[in-house]
């Protein structure tokens, strides 16, 4: 039925801070399979960017572990030179901001001509100049013979970012990781850009992870999603079952913490305490326990794992079972924070 | 672009003039003038003191000054006591010899400050890195002139390589090829201790350019292209840490100014700075003032020339 | 009679250029701007980059000159702040967006939130540091934090510290620019939450600039939507919400991702369907400049900047 692109299992990235390893991804298994887009979704610093770095092998410092299989090989052993073969031309990357991901003291045609032009040398100026236009105008991108000699100052962000999405798409990648790419953009630019990555996706069959921390952005767009909290994937279902059943504590209260423009709530819901930070997780027990101090200690499992509750829909750790929002959630934001 | 020059050099005016009329009152306050030093001791004061009057000394600055500027505005810097021709004249002789001396000084700084510069980027915190910041922290803290004299010792005098003063081999025709290779020669010795000097805050500039636009974002979007690791350097990293050092040319010769001064009195090399310290010391104040005005008009000048390369550099600014 | 009352606001900044660096034009960052806020109410400020939302905000607190208008608060007219009274300035406080740099890193927190007690109060140390315990416990911070410095703390925490200087004066009108667009939507929800709570503590009026719709809904009773410096459309939150009459107020709010994934299809199709209105009826809306029309009244509360009729 679906053919998996890419396959992650037991992917652990740990950073080096002062001669210790702190893994900001910890143990995250996952695939993507060929025209799905998984989403995965988490607030900052719960290791979300570092995963999709991690699979394109973009930190330069990190100590990967596991394996992560792309069209079956298992590319986490792949040195500097397979990798460049891979990146680019089967792997494509959409940025946050389309400002600072763009070279300001290069043209937007020799920009997008170099990812061409990497991933083939025999292409002739004049074909490659020809597909060029070709991207841009398939992007959207109005004058596009024009835009070719023009520097990325001179473009809106809107259209910086369809820059950007040309260049990831120029080689008609199997896999697309689009890091926050509207985070940085106006909303009616957003859903224009959101637009368009469907677009594409439809029709070039590619995978895509889509990263974010808006779940407006999830409910759009998203075919699976994936919770991350902490370095971990706390929920994975596919995108209707994650937003009519959530049922791990952080999905839950991340949900009821949005001020959706459809549904009229007095008071929102606040998370209690703050993200630990790389250095600060647990090393053993539930991540979330610490922010759901009323749940009973015995709730919560001694090795937190993914357990499957139905088909495709895993939950970490056994809380939730019997979570429930506090009483008086009103007073919520009275707890002092320290 | 044109529009922009032109009204970067009328607004140089003041500048210019408000720095001549500092120059000049300072001129005018260093004790003695122009006569203390040339006249005979034995000549009666009272004819000093004519002759003072009849040259206008006795007057107030600013008449002075205003006679001074008239002359300036009609080509004529005055007279040298000293060297008893035209200072416009004396300089001119001097600028040429202090030009080529800081074009070979220019170009052996950037010879040596690129290469440096970019092994201590791209590597930075490796061992050759740390040689060379090593070596760019000795050049800040090393004074030219003790560095210029340790260098006029031991390859003039001691390696005996190279001349120890003058601009070229005495009695040689000039315009020939060996008259030029013998001014040449001269100048390696003074250029390359001034060079080795003022290359090192260069070399850090392009350290730390290279250092920073390596974490820039575009460098992740052409690593994410596939680009491999010469191409991520040369073609982003590489051409966007030159750009500014490019356009740091023009304050370069700033530098080179204050250089040149201590170089061509150790090097007793005929140029401005030479012919500068000399007249302070002789008090030909005419020659003086011509010099200051003359290097402050080429600092400014240098600023306006890196405003411009800066513009023809970088697309993000546009000078109208 | 409304306690916020802005009249015809202009905010232009001169272009240099030219030979001798004249006055070559101007831009209308904000260019006849009118609206009022009632007392103890929070008015939605919406627009997106470009549609001059903070330069409004910021010329009102007097941080950008205005060109012309007038500016009245409770009855009083403030348009040039600084020679206002003293009492007035302490009455309008500001919050900034970015947590992270409007708080000055080398200074405790006590001497952020005691700053503009220094410069409007005289009071003794004691006094001085009694006050700022309050504030801390207000905003729900220990008393310790208030020797940290601001890099100790969290984004959230950061904001309520820029909350706490804001109200330390006992301020009756707070200027809020995106203040929480640099947030995580947790931590979001627990500093719009506490904006609620003090604004019914204190009788707060809050202006509240916001490019987000569903944060500007959640929290206001009236909203404004600005467009390239002028107004496109204004009314009470079910105006702009159930009932947009201008294309832009449309856009936007066709712009918000819906929550719902079961409503995605219908949602796109919506969006398609006002993209193509946009599209077609764009010269019925705005100006041969661009620009939007002068408001029109379509009811007691709602106005739409339409071309004047006949």
């Amino acid at each position: 039925m679906s053919e998996p692109i890419l396959e992650i299992n037991h992917l652990t990235t740990s950073f080096r801070i002062k001669d210790e390893h702190y893994a900001a991804v910890d143990d995250v298994s996952l695939t993507v399979n060929k025209n799905e887009l998984l989403a995965i979704v988490g607030e900052s610093g719960c290791g979300k960017s570092a995963l999709a770095f991690s699979i394109m092998r973009l930190h330069n410092r990190a100590k990967i572990e596991g394996e992560i299989k792309f069209k079956g090989q298992n590319i986490a052993g792949f040195n500097t030179s397979q990798l460049n073969a891979l990146r680019g031309k089967d792997m494509g990357m959409i940025f946050q901001d389309p400002l600072t991901a763009l070279n300001p003291l290069m043209m937007i045609g020799d920009q997008i001509g170099e990812i061409l032009l990497i991933h083939n040398k025999n292409l002739s100026v004049n074909k490659r100049k020809g597909r060029v236009i070709e991207l841009l105008n398939k992007v959207g991108i109005p004058g596009a013979e024009h835009v070719y000699n023009q520097f990325p100052h001179e473009l809106s962000g809107g259209m910086r970012q369809r820059v950007v999405i040309a260049m990831a798409i120029a080689n008609n990648p199997e896999l697309l990781i689009a890091d926050e790419p509207t985070t940085a953009l106006d909303v009616t630019i957003q859903s224009q850009i959101l637009d368009l990555m469907k677009e594409l996706k439809e029709e070039s069959q590619a995978g895509v992870i889509l990263i974010t921390h808006d779940l407006g952005v999830v409910a759009e767009m998203a075919d699976r999603v994936a919770v991350m909290y902490a370095g971990q994937i706390v929920e994975i279902a596919d995108v209707y079952t994650l937003f009519e059943n959530p049922l791990h504590p952080y999905t839950r209260s991340l949900l009821n913490s949005v001020p959706t423009a459809n549904e009229e709530q007095s008071k929102l819901h606040v998370i209690q305490g703050v993200v630990p930070s790389l250095q600060n997780l647990p090393r053993e027990g539930c991540r979330f326990s610490a922010r759901i101090p009323w749940i009973s200690e015995s709730a919560h499992e001694k090795n937190p794992v993914l357990h499957e509750v139905s088909p495709g829909h895993f939950v970490r750790c056994t809380c939730y079972k019997d979570f429930h929002f506090p009483d008086g959630q009103k007073e919520e934001h009275n707890h002092v924070i320290s | 672009m044109w529009k922009f020059t032109l009204r970067r050099i009328v607004t140089m005016i003041p500048q210019v003039l408000l720095l001549s009329i500092i120059v000049f009152i300072l001129a005018k306050m260093m004790p003695g003038d122009a006569l203390s030093g040339m006249v005979d001791p034995n000549i009666d004061p009272n004819t000093i003191a004519e002759k003072r009057e009849a040259l206008g000394l006795n007057d107030p600055w600013y008449q002075q000054y205003t006679r001074w500027l008239g002359g300036v505005f009609q080509g004529d810097l005055g007279q040298s006591f000293h060297f008893k021709m035209d200072v416009s004249e004396l300089v001119w002789q001097r600028i040429v010899n202090s030009f080529w001396l800081s074009l070979l000084t220019l170009v052996l700084t950037y010879l040596i400050a690129i290469p440096l510069g970019i092994t201590s980027g791209r590597y930075n915190d490796s061992w050759s890195d740390r040689l060379i910041t090593g070596y760019t922290y000795i050049g800040f803290a090393m004074p030219i002139f003790i560095f210029a004299l340790v260098m006029l010792w031991v390859f003039g005098f001691y390696l005996d390589l190279f001349p120890t003063g003058g601009s070229v081999e005495p009695g040689i025709e000039p315009g020939t090829f060996e008259y030029i290779m013998s001014k040449i020669y001269h100048m390696l010795l003074p250029a390359l201790s001034m060079a080795l000097i003022t290359t090192v805050s260069t070399v850090q500039y392009l350290r730390s350019e290279i250092i920073d636009t390596k974490q820039k974002d575009f460098i992740l979007t052409a690593r994410a292209k596939g680009a491999s690791e010469s191409r991520v350097y040369n073609r982003h990293i590489l051409r966007n840490s030159l750009l500014p050092i490019a356009a740091f040319l023009g304050y370069e010769i700033t530098g080179l100014i204050g250089g040149s001064i201590f170089i061509e009195n150790i090097f007793g090399y005929p140029g401005m700075g030479q012919l500068f310290l000399n007249s302070i010391l002789l008090r030909d104040y005419s020659v003086v003032t011509a010099l200051v005005l003359l290097f402050g008009i080429l600092s400014i000048l240098g600023a306006l020339l890196s405003d411009i390369i800066l513009s023809l550099v970088d697309p993000r600014i546009r000078i109208k | 009679m409304s306690f916020l009352e802005v009249n015809d606001l202009k905010v232009h900044f001169p272009i240099r250029g030219g030979f001798f660096g004249g006055t070559q034009g101007y831009v209308k960052a904000v260019d006849g701007v009118s609206f009022s806020i009632e007392k103890g109410k929070t008015y939605g400020l919406v627009g997106e980059s470009g549609s001059g939302k903070t330069t409004t905000g910021r010329a009102i607190i007097g941080l950008n000159k205005i060109t012309s208008g007038k500016v009245l608060f409770d009855g009083q007219e403030i348009t040039d702040l600084h020679r206002a009274s003293k009492d007035i300035r302490r009455d309008i406080q500001m919050i900034f967006q970015d947590p992270y740099s409007s708080l000055n890193p080398k200074k405790r927190v006590s001497d952020i939130i005691a700053e503009p007690l220094r410069n409007y109060e005289k009071l003794t140390k004691g006094e001085e540091q009694k006050r700022v315990q309050e504030l801390l416990e207000l905003v729900g911070l220990s008393p310790e934090s208030s020797l940290k410095y601001p890099h100790e703390f969290s984004g959230g925490q950061r904001q309520r510290i820029g909350i706490a200087r804001a109200i330390a004066l006992k301020p009756k009108l707070i200027i809020a620019d995106e203040p929480v667009s640099a947030l995580d939507v947790s931590v979001q929800a627990q500093v719009l939450n506490f904006m609620q709570d003090i604004q019914k503590e204190l009788g707060l009026t809050y202006l509240f600039i916001s490019h987000d719709l569903g944060v500007i809904k959640h929290m206001c009773d009236e909203i404004g939507i600005m467009y390239k410096g002028r107004y496109v459309e204004s009314g009470t939150k079910e105006d702009i919400f159930n009932n947009p009459q201008h294309i832009y107020t449309k856009r936007l709010v066709a712009a918000i991702p819906d929550i719902n994934p079961r409503n995605r299809s219908q949602h796109l199709q919506f969006r398609q369907e006002v993209k193509k209105e946009y599209e077609q009826a764009f010269n019925k809306y705005f100006d041969s400049e661009g620009l939007a029309y002068q408001l029109q009244p379509v009811s007691n509360t709602h106005l739409v900047a339409l071309p004047e009729k006949g």
